[in-house]
C-alpha cells in the first residue's frame, strides 16, 4: 500500500463520514427551554458546546425565558396536551419538581436506567424522586453561606473567627455592635420573602411537609423556629428593608450592609463589585436552636427535565448524562465563568475547587461550598411548597411588629389547607 | 373677579396643570437618564446624566438580535392593527346601519365578552392554537386580538356621528352597501381609523402574556417578552434594560406624535 | 308595494350580516367557544391533568378559601378607591384644559396622555427603580420635609396598595381625560354664555351644565375603567411580585383576583378548574357593577 493510497482512502473515510454527519445533523436538534441569560442559559449553551464536539451530528438549540414565564409556558402547554410545542429539555425549579412530576404524570422521563444518581449530592437526587424513580438531572445547588464583610466587622471589633459556628442570637447581637460602631445594617431582608424562612428550615433538617409529604405547620419545630428568628430579625432593627430581588441585591452592592445570608450562586454578583474585592468573607450560616440543627442549608437551586414525549429523548438523555453526569472539566468551568456549584460531588476535586479565590483574599471558598453541600438536609419539597410559601410570606410584616408566632403558624396552616384542595 | 383672584386663579391653574405634566413626563425622563447610567447607579436612584450609554447599549445588543425582535414586534403589531381595523368598522357600521333585533343580540354577546379576563381563556385558546398547527407563529398571537368588543363599540359609537343624507344620496345614485362603505364611509372617517389605530397598535404592541405562552423560539419573539425576560434576570442589567425600554416605548410615542391631531379629533367623533 | 319593501328589508339584512359577520365569526371562535369551554372547566376538580368532574366543588372552595376572600377584597379596594380618584383627575384635567385661551395646552395635553403610551413591562421596570426605600422618590420627598421617614412603599401593606393605585392613576388618567376633553369640545358653548349672563358660578356651571351632559362618557369610562381594575394583573405581577417564593406585596396586600387566577393556573399546583370559577366571579362582579353604573348614569328622558 502507497502512501497516496492511505491519504485517499482516509480522505474517503473522512468525506464520507462528514456527508453522513451533515444528513443527521438536519434531522437532530435538542430544544432546551431555561431562564437567566448569564447564568442557566450561559451554561447550557457552554454544556452543547462540549457535547457537539464528540457529537457533530446534534444541535442544541437554548431558548431564553424569564423563570415565571417558563413555568406559565410549560404549564399551559402541558394542560392542553399539545406535545409537540414542548421543548425536549426544560429547567425546573428544585421547589416545583414535585408539583410537576406529579400534577402531569408521565410528561417527564425518568433517567434512572442511565444515569448513576448516587455521584450526586442525595438532597438534590431525593426531590425529583417519586415511587423510586428520579426525573432528573440534578444542576446547580443553591448550598447556603454567609457571606460579611471582614472591613465593617473588624471596625466593630470582630475577626473571622469570630464568625464561625455563630447562633442566630450571636449573629443579632454582632449585628447590633455593628449598626452601633458603622452605622451599617447587618443584612438586607425582603419581608415579603419566605426566603430566611425556607433556609433556616431546612438546615434544621425541617420543611412544610413531613416525610409522606402532609403538612406540617403547627407541630413544626423547625418552623416555629425560624418564624421565631425572623420576627427577632426584623424587630432588632439590623436589618435594611428590601423590595423585590433587585433592590435586595442593592443592599450589599451598594455596600450598605455588613452580610449577606443566601445560595452560592450569588457569589457570582457579590464578585462583579469589583470595588469590594478583598473585604469579603465566607462563614457558615447560623444555627438554629432547635434538635437537629446544622449550619448547612440550600436556598433554590434546579435541575433539567426531558420531555417524554420528546422524539429526541434518548439523545436528550445521553446529552445531559455524558455532560453532568461525567465531565468533572465542565463543572471546573462553569465555577469559574458563571460561579455555578453544581451538585455531581467528584466534581469538587477539580481544580476549580482547589484554587484559592483571589476577590475573598486567598480563602478556598468552593472547598467550605462543596463540603457544606455534602451536608445539606434532604426533606421533602412536597407537591405544594409554593402555595405554602405565599401563605408563610403574608405573615411576615406581622411577625416584624411583634406579631405570636402560634398565631402565625395558625394562620399559615388555615390558609395552607384550603389551598391544598 | 377683579383683576387680582383672576390672576391667582390662573396661576394655580398654570401650577397645577404644570406638576400634572411634569409628573407624567418624569418617568420618561427617568428611562433616558437610566440608559446612559450604570446598572448599580440605577438601583441607587442617581439622578443625571452618566457615561454608560454606549456599554448599555452593547450589553444589550449583544444578547439580543435586536433587529429581528423589533421586526417581529413591528409585524405583528401593524397585520393586527390593519386587519383590527377593517374587521370592526365593517362591524361598527354593520350594527349601527342595518339594526335588526337579532343583530342587536349579537352585539350584546359581543359586548359581554369583555367582562371574562384573559387568563381565564388561555389554556381553551391554546389547545385550540394546537389543533390548528398554529403554536410559534405571529398568527397565534394576531388572530384572537383581531375580533375586539371595544373596537366594534368605539366604531359603532362613531358611525352615529356619519351623517346618513350622504348614504341615502349615494343609494340613491346606485351604490352598493360595500361602495358607499369602502367610498364614502372610509374616507370621510378618516380620523376615527387613526384614533382607533393608535388606540388598537399601543394594546397590541404591549401585548405580553399572550404571546409570552404562544411564542416558543428565539426568532419570534417580541421586543415586550426580551424586556421582561432581561429584567429579571438574576443580575439584571439595569443598563441594558433601560436601553431595550426605551426601544419598546419609541414606536408607540412615534405612532402617537404622527397622528395626534386626527386622533384628538377622532376621539371627539366618537363620543359625540 | 309591500312586497317591495319586504325585498328592501331582505336587501339591509342581508347586507347587514354580511358586514357583522367576519367580527362575529372571530369574537365566537377565539371568545365564546374559549369562554363556554373554561366554564365547562370551572366543573372540574383536580391537579393538573389529573381531574374529573366535581360539580359544584369549586363554588363550595370559594366559600372556605381566605386567600380568595383576601383578593376579592383587595380587588374591590383598588376598584373603590382608584376609579373614582382616577375619573374625578381625569375630568378635572379636561375642564382646565377645555378653556380655549389657556397656553402650551396642546403641550400639557400631549403630556398628560403620554404615560399610556409607554410599554407596560419597562413602566413596572420605572416604578420599582423610583419606589424603593432609598430611591429616588424617598429620597425627594425626605429633602422636602414632606416626610421625615422614608414611606416604606413596597414593605407596607397599606403603602403598597397607594402605591399600585399610584401606577395605574398615572397610566391611565390620560387616556380617560382624552374621553373627557374630546366631549367636552363637543359640548355648544353659547350655554355657558347663556347661564354666565344669569349669573351661576363656574362651579355651578361645572356640576348642574357640564356634569349632566357628560354622563354618556362618564358611564363609558367609568364601565371601561371598573372592567380593568377588576382584571387588574400587570401592574401587580411587574411591580409587587418578583420570585416564587414572594407573596403579591407585603401580606399579599395587592394580590388581586387576576393575579390568584394566574397563581392557581400557573404558580401553584395547577387547579385549572378552579382557575375558571374564580374568573367567573369577575364576570359576575363586573356583570353587576356595570348594571349599578348604568342605572345609576341612565338618561333621565
Amino acid at each position: 500500500m502507497n502512501k497516496t493510497f492511505k491519504t485517499s482512502l482516509a480522505a474517503l473515510v473522512f468525506s464520507t463520514s462528514s456527508v453522513l454527519a451533515m444528513a443527521a445533523a438536519q434531522a437532530k436538534e435538542i430544544t432546551i427551554w431555561c431562564w437567566d441569560p448569564n447564568f442557566n442559559v450561559a451554561i447550557m449553551k457552554a454544556a452543547g458546546e462540549i457535547y457537539s464536539k464528540t457529537h457533530p451530528d446534534i444541535k442544541i438549540n437554548v431558548v431564553d425565558f424569564a423563570k415565571a414565564d417558563v413555568e406559565a409556558k410549560l404549564q399551559t402547554t402541558l394542560a392542553s396536551g399539545v406535545t409537540t410545542s414542548l421543548p425536549d429539555i426544560v429547567l425546573i425549579e428544585d421547589y416545583g419538581a414535585q408539583k410537576y412530576i406529579q400534577s402531569f404524570p408521565g410528561a417527564f422521563a425518568s433517567m434512572n436506567d442511565v444515569v448513576d444518581y448516587s455521584k450526586f449530592a442525595p438532597y438534590k437526587v431525593k426531590l425529583a424522586t417519586v415511587d423510586g424513580k428520579t426525573y432528573s438531572m440534578p444542576f446547580d445547588s443553591g448550598v447556603t453561606g454567609l457571606y460579611y464583610r471582614k472591613d465593617y466587622l473588624e471596625q466593630a471589633g470582630f475577626k473571622p473567627e469570630d464568625m464561625q459556628n455563630l447562633t442566630w442570637d450571636k449573629y443579632i447581637e454582632i449585628g447590633k455592635k455593628v449598626s452601633e460602631k458603622t452605622g451599617k445594617k447587618m443584612m438586607g431582608l425582603d419581608p415579603n420573602d419566605a426566603g430566611l424562612i425556607r433556609i433556616m428550615m431546612q438546615s434544621a433538617g425541617g420543611w412544610y411537609f413531613n416525610d409522606k409529604g402532609e403538612l406540617n405547620i403547627t407541630g413544626n419545630e423547625a418552623l416555629k423556629a425560624a418564624l421565631k428568628t425572623e420576627g427577632k430579625l426584623l424587630s432588632s432593627g439590623i436589618t435594611k428593608p428590601a423590595s423585590g430581588w433587585s433592590n435586595w441585591v442593592s443592599t450589599f452592592t451598594s455596600g450598605d450592609v455588613a452580610t449577606v445570608i443566601t445560595g452560592v450562586w450569588i457569589t457570582g454578583t457579590i464578585k462583579a463589585t469589583k470595588d469590594q474585592e478583598n473585604k469579603w468573607g465566607v462563614a457558615p450560616i447560623p444555627k438554629l436552636d432547635v434538635k437537629g440543627a446544622t449550619d448547612a442549608s440550600n436556598l433554590g437551586g434546579s435541575s433539567w427535565y426531558v420531555i417524554a414525549s420528546s422524539p429526541e429523548k434518548a439523545e436528550a438523555i445521553d446529552f445531559l448524562n455524558s455532560v453532568y453526569a461525567k465531565n468533572v472539566d465542565f463543572y471546573q468551568k462553569i465555577l469559574v465563568d458563571q460561579g455555578a456549584v453544581g451538585s455531581l460531588m467528584e466534581a469538587r476535586k477539580g481544580a476549580a475547587y482547589e484554587t484559592a479565590d483571589k476577590f475573598f483574599g486567598g480563602e478556598k471558598i468552593w472547598q467550605k461550598f462543596a463540603d457544606w453541600l455534602s451536608k445539606v438536609p434532604s426533606v421533602n419539597y412536597g407537591v405544594f411548597t409554593n402555595e405554602v410559601d405565599s401563605a408563610v410570606a403574608a405573615q411576615l410584616p406581622a411577625l416584624g411588629k411583634g406579631g405570636d408566632v402560634d398565631a402565625a403558624l395558625k394562620a399559615i396552616e388555615a390558609q395552607a389547607k384550603s389551598s391544598m384542595q | 373677579m377683579d383683576r387680582f383672584t383672576r390672576a391667582l386663579a390662573a396661576f394655580f391653574t398654570y401650577a397645577f396643570l404644570g406638576i400634572m405634566a411634569f409628573l407624567s413626563v418624569f418617568p420618561f425622563i427617568w428611562m433616558v437618564m437610566g440608559a446612559t447610567n450604570t446598572s448599580i447607579d440605577i438601583v441607587k436612584g442617581k439622578v443625571g446624566i452618566g457615561s454608560a450609554l454606549m456599554d448599555n447599549i452593547r450589553a444589550f445588543a449583544t444578547t439580543v438580535d435586536v433587529p429581528l425582535v423589533f421586526w417581529n414586534s413591528i409585524k405583528i403589531a401593524l397585520i393586527a392593527t390593519a386587519l383590527t381595523l377593517i374587521v370592526a368598522s365593517l362591524a361598527g357600521y354593520g350594527f349601527e346601519v342595518f339594526r335588526s333585533k337579532y343583530r342587536e343580540r349579537v352585539y350584546s354577546a359581543i359586548l359581554l365578552t369583555l367582562m371574562v379576563p384573559f387568563a381565564a381563556l388561555m389554556i381553551p385558546l391554546f389547545i385550540m392554537m394546537g389543533k390548528l398547527g398554529l403554536i410559534d407563529t405571529h398568527w397565534a398571537v394576531i388572530l384572537p386580538t383581531i375580533g375586539s368588543a371595544f373596537v366594534i363599540f368605539y366604531f359603532r359609537q362613531s358611525t352615529k356621528a356619519f351623517p346618513s343624507e350622504l348614504r341615502d344620496a349615494a343609494r340613491v345614485d346606485g351604490l352598493k352597501e360595500w361602495q358607499i362603505f369602502l367610498l364614502i364611509y372610509v374616507p370621510v372617517m378618516r380620523s376615527t381609523y387613526a384614533a382607533a389605530f393608535i388606540i388598537v397598535f399601543m394594546a397590541s404592541w404591549n401585548n405580553y402574556l399572550w404571546p409570552l405562552i404562544v411564542l416558543q423560539s428565539n426568532e419570534m419573539k417580541t421586543i415586550t417578552l426580551v424586556v421582561s425576560s432581561l429584567a429579571s434576570a438574576y443580575y439584571p442589567d439595569f443598563g441594558a434594560v433601560m436601553v431595550s425600554a426605551i426601544l419598546a416605548t419609541l414606536p408607540t410615542l412615534i405612532v402617537f406624535f404622527v397622528m395626534q391631531r386626527q386622533f384628538v379629533q377622532g376621539m371627539i367623533g366618537s363620543v359625540k | 308595494m309591500a312586497s317591495a319593501n319586504r325585498s328592501l328589508n331582505r336587501y339591509f339584512n342581508i347586507n347587514g350580516w354580511f358586514f357583522v359577520a367576519p367580527a362575529a365569526l372571530l369574537i365566537g371562535v377565539f371568545m365564546v367557544y374559549p369562554i363556554l369551554y373554561s366554564l365547562w372547566m370551572s366543573f372540574q376538580t383536580g391537579k393538573g391533568m389529573m381531574t374529573q368532574f366535581g360539580g359544584l366543588a369549586n363554588i363550595k372552595r370559594l366559600f372556605d378559601d381566605p386567600m380568595f376572600v383576601l383578593a376579592l377584597y383587595n380587588t374591590m379596594i383598588f376598584f373603590i378607591v382608584q376609579v373614582p380618584v382616577m375619573l374625578t383627575l381625569a375630568l378635572f384635567l379636561a375642564s382646565l384644559l377645555d378653556n380655549p385661551n389657556l397656553k402650551f395646552r396642546g403641550l400639557i395635553r400631549t403630556a398628560i396622555f403620554l404615560p399610556c403610551v409607554s410599554s407596560l413591562v419597562g413602566y413596572a421596570v420605572l416604578f420599582k427603580s423610583m419606589f424603593v426605600q432609598d430611591g429616588l422618590i424617598n429620597s425627594t420627598l425626605v429633602g422636602l420635609h414632606i416626610t421625615d421617614q422614608p414611606i416604606p412603599w413596597m414593605t407596607d401593606p397599606f403603602w403598597a396598595r397607594v402605591l399600585i393605585i399610584i401606577a395605574i392613576t398615572w397610566r391611565w388618567t390620560g387616556y380617560n381625560m382624552i374621553f373627557f376633553l374630546a366631549a367636552l369640545q363637543n359640548i355648544d358653548k353659547s350655554i355657558y354664555e347663556a347661564s354666565r349672563i344669569d349669573g351661576v358660578p363656574s362651579w355651578g356651571r361645572f356640576f348642574y351644565l357640564t356634569v349632566p351632559m357628560l354622563k354618556p362618557v362618564i358611564l363609558f369610562t367609568t364601565v371601561t375603567s371598573t372592567i380593568g381594575t377588576l382584571q387588574l394583573f400587570d401592574e401587580v405581577r411587574n411591580i409587587m411580585t418578583s420570585d416564587a417564593g414572594s407573596a403579591a406585596g407585603p401580606s399579599n396586600s395587592a394580590l388581586t383576583l387576576s393575579v390568584y387566577i394566574y397563581n392557581l393556573t400557573f404558580k401553584f399546583v395547577p387547579s385549572f378548574g378552579y382557575a375558571a370559577t374564580v374568573s367567573y366571579v369577575i364576570v359576575l362582579a363586573v356583570a353587576l357593577l356595570a348594571i349599578i353604573q348604568f342605572y345609576a348614569l341612565r338618561e333621565k328622558d
